[in-house]
């Protein structure tokens, strides 16, 4: 319900004005983080990442693709996400909404921008590239699904195997090596409410905050940004959340395994 | 196994014998349910929130899938979206609309929402639950039937919440009174 | 039905199956309840390498209002698979033609014993999702879906389990995996409720004998005797263990 939204949001910022959180976090702490790499079978890579009680999968399939015409010797990449009837009595069945649409391409954004994968690398032969797909399953929702989609991505790219390929055709069950990944690129994600911000909002701190900033960075850039939500940010926050991200990004990449 | 209609769909009965619905522990001819929905009955006190203000009344929140209508004709104050309130289930039609009473608006806090059949072990004996953890706490616990628990008052909320989920998780269990009390103790803030 | 008949392999040899199984014999099968944190009830199980997760919400208001019904809670679910969950090409995203199917069979397979009386004008949605498939997906899903209704404490009549038989190289055999599946001459999954011995999902491809499905019937029904110690297990280990926070944990 829109106005009982309202409500969380006068709760929520007369506790953040007095520098508390509802769990009883600090401003810049994560949630209890767990990663579970290359879980499946099926694919060429998988992951579960849990933020707090957000749980996301990704799964990495690779098949051979048309290139695209512009791009005739360049492998493609892929990034959906299903925000799943199971995961919240907030979502519903049907057609991607335009969360899911949002949070496959942020997650997207950050790994591409980082060139972190050789699209050049998946050259086949003529009108033959690999494409690889990453599917976003959000399994439970608790708040910031973004990092924690983003960290499950991550941590099944680096579990990723690249298949064997012969004749132009993938040889499933067979494998060549590891998929190479140049770089780890994290998320951070912060909630905003009037003039402060906190990182990793949980789903209750997400129905009554303005908006969210989400801070793509690998060790030294940044790499994919996203703002989302009605409210305002300062260039000052800006750079403050920026530092902040590329501090906390080092905590991140540390608990993803190579 | 049921005489009255307590909570009812609780067990089933097929040629002449009696199944139990839920998951439950059965002992001493009496089955208790360790889950399931909350099914409203007159006399309930409950805990809700709510959630539209209309023409002669209020809409509740009373966390099930039923509307509940409580007249302004009930109560003597006013109400605003989102108060938390105490009041108790007047009357409940066939299908299932619930019309509330005797309504009190809550002081400022917030809202813990748990599987209503653990509310009874919540609550515990004359109350010895919710007692020890406001002495632990500082925080008032008005835990509702439906399963709506409002936590009050300047004291560690956080703890307050952490050890219902604690009773809600354990709930079944022997010797929960003293592992929650020892639990605050540990935790208190000096 | 049935790959190309040049690639055919044995599927039984001296009494053994592909993976070494006898043609009475099931594939492993592990499941877990309680492992996410919104829905009501959740069961996530392993069956042989199916991977797959259920979820529960409700009794709900059923929306839209032309579904409700003022007389009881109506079922619904969803079947779907993952698009990473097959082991050949990339698939899409949502429920196709298959999955719709399934979902169909198994809402009403869940009809008949969940007691929807006592919740009008609501609804109960089961939602199961494919995170690894290698054959028998749709009787995977019946179990745990029906752990995690239980979990959630939806009243229902028997706790149900579903089984498939094949036949494979002339014989009868229960749990087919997925060569089986492709390469059997049959394929019959069925749902019970093994108090009353009813059957609740009931469907079949291919070629038997009157004999055949008595012999598919009996092996089905022992299957899912074992398969019921299996749930059992699970819901109790939730209070045996009680836990906070749920995870799911693979592997």
């Amino acid at each position: 319900m829109e106005s009982l939204n309202e409500i969380k949001r006068d709760t929520l910022g007369a506790l953040l004005e007095q520098g508390k959180r509802p769990d009883g976090r600090g401003m810049h702490d994560y949630r209890k983080i767990n990663l579970q790499p290359g879980i499946l079978q099926n694919p060429e890579g998988s992951a579960i990442a849990s933020i707090g009680k957000s749980q996301v999968m990704a799964g990495i399939k690779f098949d051979v693709a048309k290139p695209f015409p512009d791009r005739p010797t360049e492998g493609v990449l892929s990034t959906s996400a299903d925000l799943l009837p199971l995961a919240s009595h907030l979502f519903e069945t049907g057609p991607p909404s335009d969360e899911s649409i949002e949070l496959a391409r942020v997650v997207d954004r950050g790994i591409r921008s980082a060139n972190i994968i050789d699209l050049n690398s998946f050259y086949i032969e003529e009108e033959k590239v690999l494409a690889l797909y990453i599917d976003l399953f959000i399994l439970d929702h608790d708040g910031n699904l973004i990092d924690t989609a983003a960290l499950a991505a991550m941590s099944a790219l680096l579990s990723a195997r690249m298949p064997k390929v012969e004749n132009g055709k993938i040889i499933r069950g067979e494998f060549t090596g590891k998929l190479p990944v140049k770089e780890k690129v994290v998320t951070c994600t912060f909630g905003k409410l009037g003039s402060k911000s906190f990182l990793d909002p949980s789903l209750d701190e997400e129905k009554g905050m303005d908006c969210r900033l989400t801070l793509a960075t690998t060790p030294k850039h940044l790499c994919a940004a996203q703002k989302g939500g009605w409210g305002t940010v300062t260039e000052k926050d800006l750079m403050e959340l920026l530092d902040i991200s590329l501090d906390k990004g080092n905590e991140l990449r540390s608990l993803l395994r190579d | 196994m049921a005489d009255k209609p307590e909570r009812i769909s609780y067990a089933y009965v097929e040629n002449g014998k009696t199944y139990s619905t839920v998951v439950g522990l059965f002992s001493e001819g009496k089955l208790v349910p360790l889950e399931g929905p909350y099914e409203p009955l007159p006399d309930d006190l409950i805990v809700g929130i709510i959630s539209e203000v209309r023409f002669s009344g209020y809409s509740v929140d009373t966390n099930s899938p039923y509307v509940g209508f409580l007249s302004s004709r009930e109560i003597r104050e006013r109400f605003n979206m989102g108060d938390a309130i105490f009041a108790r289930i007047v009357k409940v039609d066939e299908v299932k609309n619930m019309d509330i009473g005797d309504a009190k608006k809550l002081p400022e806090g917030r809202l813990v929402r748990v599987s209503s059949v653990k509310i009874p072990r919540i609550i515990g004996k004359k109350n010895s639950m919710v007692d020890m953890i406001r002495a632990n706490t500082g925080c008032e616990v008005i835990a509702g039937r439906n399963g709506y628990v409002w936590i009050t008052g300047k004291g560690d909320s956080n703890l307050a919440e952490r050890a219902i989920r604690m009773i809600e998780a354990q709930a079944h269990t022997h010797g929960l009174t003293d592992r929650v009390a020892e639990f605050l103790k540990s935790h208190k803030k000096a | 039905m049935g790959g190309n008949s040049a690639e055919k392999p044995a599927l039984l040899v001296n009494g053994k199956r592909v993976d070494g199984r006898g043609v009475e014999d099931l594939r492993s099968v592990k499941i877990v309840a309680r492992v996410l944190n919104d829905a009501e009830g959740s069961a996530y199980i392993e069956w042989g390498k199916n991977k797959i997760l259920a979820g529960i919400y409700g009794p709900r208001e059923c929306i839209p209002r032309h579904d409700q019904s003022l007389y009881r809670a109506v079922v619904k679910c969803r079947y779907n698979m993952a698009p990473f969950s097959g082991a050949e090409e990339h698939g899409r995203s949502g429920p196709n033609r298959r999955s719709k199917e399934l979902s169909k069979v198994i809402k009403e397979a869940f009809e008949n014993v969940i007691i929807s009386e006592n919740f009008p004008k609501t609804e109960i949605s089961i939602f199961v999702e494919v995170l690894q498939s290698d054959g028998g997906t749709r009787c995977a899903a019946v179990t745990a879906a029906a752990v995690a209704l239980a979990d959630a404490g939806i009243p229902m009549k028997d706790l149900i389990s579903a089984v498939a038989v094949c036949k494979i190289d002339g014989q009868i055999a229960v749990d087919p995996g997925k060569e089986e599946d492709n390469f059997g001459e049959s394929d019959m999954p069925i749902a019970f409720s093994p108090r009353t011995g009813e059957i609740l999902l009931f469907q079949m491809d291919g070629n038997l004998t009157r004999s055949e499905v008595a012999r598919g019937l009996e092996l089905a029904k022992n299957a899912v005797s074992k398969i019921r110690a299996v749930q059992v297990e699970a819901i109790k280990k939730v209070y045996d263990e009680p836990k906070e926070d749920r995870f799911l944990l693979i592997g």
